[in-house]
């Protein structure tokens, strides 16, 4: 893994800024709670589609402030939901403010949040949604469960994959087959046809935890025909080597050859081949709860933030930051591109 | 004897990804006769094919003329614009690569390549193509043949039907025997002489065979490690004077000798 | 040659099946009859449900349903909307329709726009345009099509400059067919335009690299050294050898290009396959969902299908082995 990443480095220092963000990226996602400014239930019902709250450090009168402040943004126009600064009083923003008692993975409470500013003034650094809950708040605990899904999808895939692929190649004849056989008819349908089908074959209303699983399983559903192609396509070619060869020879057992031969050797390929497959997981996940079929309010993920945009012109012409979350989803999947990429052409021998 | 080809001091360098540069060519002389086959041997890596490509100008972006010139009809090949060599190549100098089924389209019938070295408004292309592909040893029908269609002989005998279909003064054969067995090496290196023969032209034989060259060459030039380090005729190879070539000489009588002695144990065997 | 076509044709026989088979299932056990919802409407009488629920054989053994639904697929029969009370094809093929001119649309103007592009790439790799059309490429790959779509209505409903949704704006008796296609086509644009810049991307990147693979081959060095003029060695040996492995691709785009256009579809609000199936998942209108799943896997397959007949066609060494 070190040597991976070392070369990575001194292959391309773009790629490995790739992977840097991208770990970044997945920690802050990871321990959402610990960035927010507010719960992502927190409501403020005067405060409806309130735009991105700007942060000054010039005062009224022209005076420079080290610590940065905002205005309470109050409402002009009810029916055009415009909103402006309210300037006479300011309220600085200070980091880990006191706010409603909560949880941190469920488990530790704390009043404690990293940033804030003084009711009656919200901080919202990209605006806020219908019901005037932080849309950057959000999107933190958007990208927890946005980013895990694609992680636990192409892991479940990866595993099942591994496991048909590897028989498939490992023993051949009829269960190969069998196998392959069934991954093409997979194939065959249109992925986002297939994924809207069996989304139907469930129940509609279900609970958030069942709805996240069920996301998982039907994207590793579908991610994992391909998976088990380029598996069993690994485990022919490197079977036929002479290493494998002579384990076999000195009479080592399929499994041993198979966890300390064939899996080492496939490692990179493997690594690069979940790399190149993730961005399909997370645009599903996306696609799913932005057509409503997903997860589900008042669960916050990237989709289903974006849904509110879909058929309404309202929304999408007064209150385009409601499609920041595209951005989101645009700047990690390039990440992930661009990673994949660089993977790929590491591996390349020709480039060593 | 009047010179066709000279190249004088040429000096090619690589340059590597790492911003290094390697040397492949130093400071080369040659000169080729009209009507002479010149044999460059040496071993593999050691700057033969780089020659060739540089007397066409065709060597890849990477690599750098740094010093020298080519004279060919008095011009230097190197200032040479793009237009120029056009009119050259495949007219006046021709090559023969090393490995046939890379270098033929795989999607184009092997008639039509030959075809298409022809001048535009020349008549009678198609029927010029098929009276070379007769004279390479080849029969009408694989005009419309598709290079994987062929064997590596046959292949190798499009690639010389391509390249001596305009009669061209210098032919450059890279290697056209490698990849074939004994009976076709022989047999493409008698053709290659009776065109030289016939249409008298120049060549410049590229082997890392020295009993192919001792076979065919007027001369032969001893290239090592983007050397030249000794040319001489023929008859001259008992006297030798660089190691590296005395090597090479000592190697092929070994391998003769080598070749009687398993011969005679065979025999004892049976 | 013939052979290998009637081979590619009789392939698709267990695929077909095979596809039908886990749709049936899909159907078949997932919780509630499809007829549950169809009960709940009081427009519709028990004895219509009890003739559906028979012609679909819903009370007999799963194998034996299996095969009569098989068999009523064949003939075209994909049951009837629960929602529309229409039959499954009659709104398929209206859907279809729209759909394949969408897709039509953005294949053609993504490949007249990304061919020669890639071409110039390609030919002038690494250089400053090179670098830029490539940096756009890997945009229109990085963003996923539903934000494309949803960033295009809003530059559209910000300026007003295409008519969104629908398929038509002109009614009445005296549009002559010359408007009524104009009027077709401008309501295309915006869901086309959206289509064609996520699908620009992948057929850019693929044909510049096959392009500056094919441009480093061996056989450009042999063009170039016979004397060839620069224009015969790009385009009768270099611009060939690159795009004829394309042709597979132009078959695989035909799914790429439904998964893509289904988003798309009902973002921009076109009425095509796309929000078709949203909507009968969303009401549970099984059969719409089984049929239209059906037909864009009937549809995945025969564009595989013509973009192997097409490389069979091009391709020479394919023909032999
Ligand atoms: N495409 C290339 N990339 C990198 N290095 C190259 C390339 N082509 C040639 N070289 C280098 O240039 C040197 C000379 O190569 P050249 O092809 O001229 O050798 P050669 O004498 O023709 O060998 P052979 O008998 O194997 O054909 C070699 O040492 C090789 O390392
Ligand atoms: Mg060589």
């Amino acid at each position: 893994m070190r040597i991976f990443l070392q070369r990575l480095r001194r292959y391309s220092k773009l790629g490995y800024l790739s992977f840097i963000f991208l770990v970044i990226f997945y920690f802050i996602a990871f321990f959402a709670d610990l960035f927010v400014p507010y719960n992502y239930t927190h409501q403020w019902l005067s405060k409806s589609f309130c735009p991105p709250t700007k942060i000054h450090f010039i005062g009224p009168k022209g005076h420079f402030h080290i610590r940065p402040f905002v205005y309470n943004y109050v409402i002009v126009n009810p029916a055009l939901r415009t909103y402006k600064e309210d300037k006479t009083k300011k309220y600085p923003i200070f980091f880990f403010v006191k706010g409603p008692e909560r949880k941190i993975f469920g488990i530790f409470k704390t009043d404690r949040y990293l940033f804030g500013v003084q009711k009656p003034a919200g901080i919202f650094l990209f605006g806020t949604d219908l019901y005037g809950r932080d849309l950057f708040s959000r999107l933190l605990y958007g990208a927890r469960i946005s980013l895990s899904i694609s992680l636990i999808g192409v892991l479940f895939s990866f595993v099942f994959g591994l496991i048909t692929g590897g028989i498939a190649g490992y023993y051949g004849g009829v269960i190969d087959y069998i196998i392959m056989r069934f991954t093409e008819i997979l194939m065959v349908f249109p992925s986002f046809y297939l994924m809207l089908a069996l989304r139907a074959a469930f129940p509609l209303s279900l609970s958030s935890v069942q709805v996240y699983f069920l996301i998982v399983l039907i994207l590793s559903i579908i991610g994992w025909a391909g998976l088990a192609r380029i598996i069993r396509g690994m485990v022919l070619s490197i079977k036929e080597e002479e290493y494998v060869l002579a384990a076999k020879s000195m009479g080592l057992s399929d499994f041993k050859i198979i966890t300390s031969h064939i899996i080492p050797n496939t490692f990179s390929y493997t690594i690069t081949a979940l790399t190149i497959s993730i961005p399909g997981y997370i645009i599903g996940e996306a696609a799913l709860s932005l057509l409503g079929l997903g997860i589900q309010e008042p669960y916050p993920s990237w989709g289903n933030i974006l849904s509110s945009t879909i058929g309404n012109l309202r929304v999408l012409t007064y209150d385009p930051w409601m499609l920041i979350p595209g951005f989101f989803i645009f700047f990690v999947l390039i990440n992930f591109n661009f990673l994949g990429d660089v993977l790929r052409s590491v591996l390349d021998p020709k480039n060593w | 004897m009047e010179k066709i080809l000279q190249i004088k001091d040429l000096s090619i360098f690589r340059k590597i990804i790492s911003g290094d540069t390697q040397n492949i060519i130093e400071n080369i002389d040659m000169d080729i006769f009209k009507n002479e086959i010149f044999c460059l041997i040496g071993e593999s890596g050691s700057g033969k094919t780089t020659i060739a490509l540089s007397i066409l100008k065709l060597l890849p972006i990477s690599f750098d003329i740094i010093s020298g010139e080519i004279l060919f009809e008095d011009k230097n090949i190197i200032k040479m614009n793009k237009e120029e060599m056009q009119k050259i190549r495949g007219k006046k100098i021709s090559m023969i690569f090393q490995e046939p089924s890379a270098y033929l389209n795989p999607l184009m019938i092997s008639g039509k390549q030959i075809e298409e070295s022809i001048k535009e408004n020349e008549p009678d292309k198609k029927s010029r193509v098929i009276k070379i592909l007769k004279e390479v040893g080849l029969e009408e029908k694989h005009y419309f043949s598709y290079p994987h269609q062929l064997s590596g002989g046959m292949q190798q005998r499009i690639m010389i039907a391509m390249s001596i279909i305009n009669h061209p003064l210098l032919l450059l054969a890279d290697e056209p025997t490698t990849a074939l067995d004994i009976i076709t090496i022989h047999q493409i290196i008698h053709m290659l002489k009776e065109l030289q023969k016939k249409y008298q032209m120049s060549i410049l034989f590229i082997t890392h065979d020295l009993s192919i060259g001792m076979e065919i060459a007027d001369r032969i030039g001893i290239i090592y490690k983007g050397e030249i380090v000794e040319i001489f005729k023929p008859m001259e190879i008992e006297n030798l004077s660089h190691p590296y070539s005395k090597k090479l000489f000592n190697s092929m009588i070994g391998r003769y000798k080598k070749g009687e002695r398993i011969k005679i144990t065979d025999e004892k065997n049976t | 040659m013939r052979k290998l076509i009637i081979k590619r044709l009789l392939h698709i026989i267990p695929l077909v099946i095979g596809m039908s088979f886990i749709t049936f299932l899909m159907i078949r056990f997932s919780p509630g009859s499809p007829f549950t919802t169809l009960r709940m409407n009081p427009e519709i009488s028990p004895a219509t449900i009890a003739a559906l629920e028979k012609s679909f054989g819903w009370n007999k053994p799963p194998i034996i349903q299996y095969l009569d639904w098989l068999k009523n697929i064949c003939l075209l029969n994909f049951g009837i909307s629960f929602t529309y009370h229409t039959p499954v094809l009659t709104l398929i093929k209206y859907r279809l329709k729209n759909t394949l001119c969408l897709a039509l649309f953005s294949l053609s103007l993504s490949w007249i726009l990304a061919i020669p592009l890639a071409v110039i790439a390609g030919y002038k790799e690494n250089k400053f345009i090179d670098k830029v059309l490539s940096s756009i490429a890997y945009i229109s790959i990085s963003l996923p099509s539903f934000f494309v779509a949803l960033l295009f209505v809003y530059f559209v409903s910000k300026t007003n400059v295409l008519p969104l949704g629908g398929t038509r704006s002109l009614f009445g008796a005296n549009v002559t067919p010359y408007q009524h296609f104009a009027d077709y086509l401008s309501h295309l644009l915006v869901p086309g335009l959206v289509l064609t810049f996520v699908n620009l991307g992948w057929i850019f990147r693929l044909m510049r690299n096959n392009f500056i693979d094919v441009y480093h081959s061996p056989y450009i060095t042999t063009a170039w050294a016979k004397g060839l003029s620069t224009k015969k060695v790009l385009f009768r040996h270099a611009f060939k050898n690159a795009i004829n492995p394309m042709l597979t691709i132009l078959g695989l785009e035909i799914g790429s290009l439904l998964n893509g256009a289904a988003l798309v579809e009902i973002i921009c609000g076109w009425p095509g396959m796309g929000s078709l199936i949203l909507h009968a998942v969303l009401s549970k209108d099984m059969y719409v969902v089984m049929g239209s799943l059906v037909i864009s896997g009937v549809l995945l397959i025969i564009g595989n299908l013509i973009g192997d007949i097409l490389l069979l066609l091009t391709d020479p060494r394919i023909k032999i082995s």
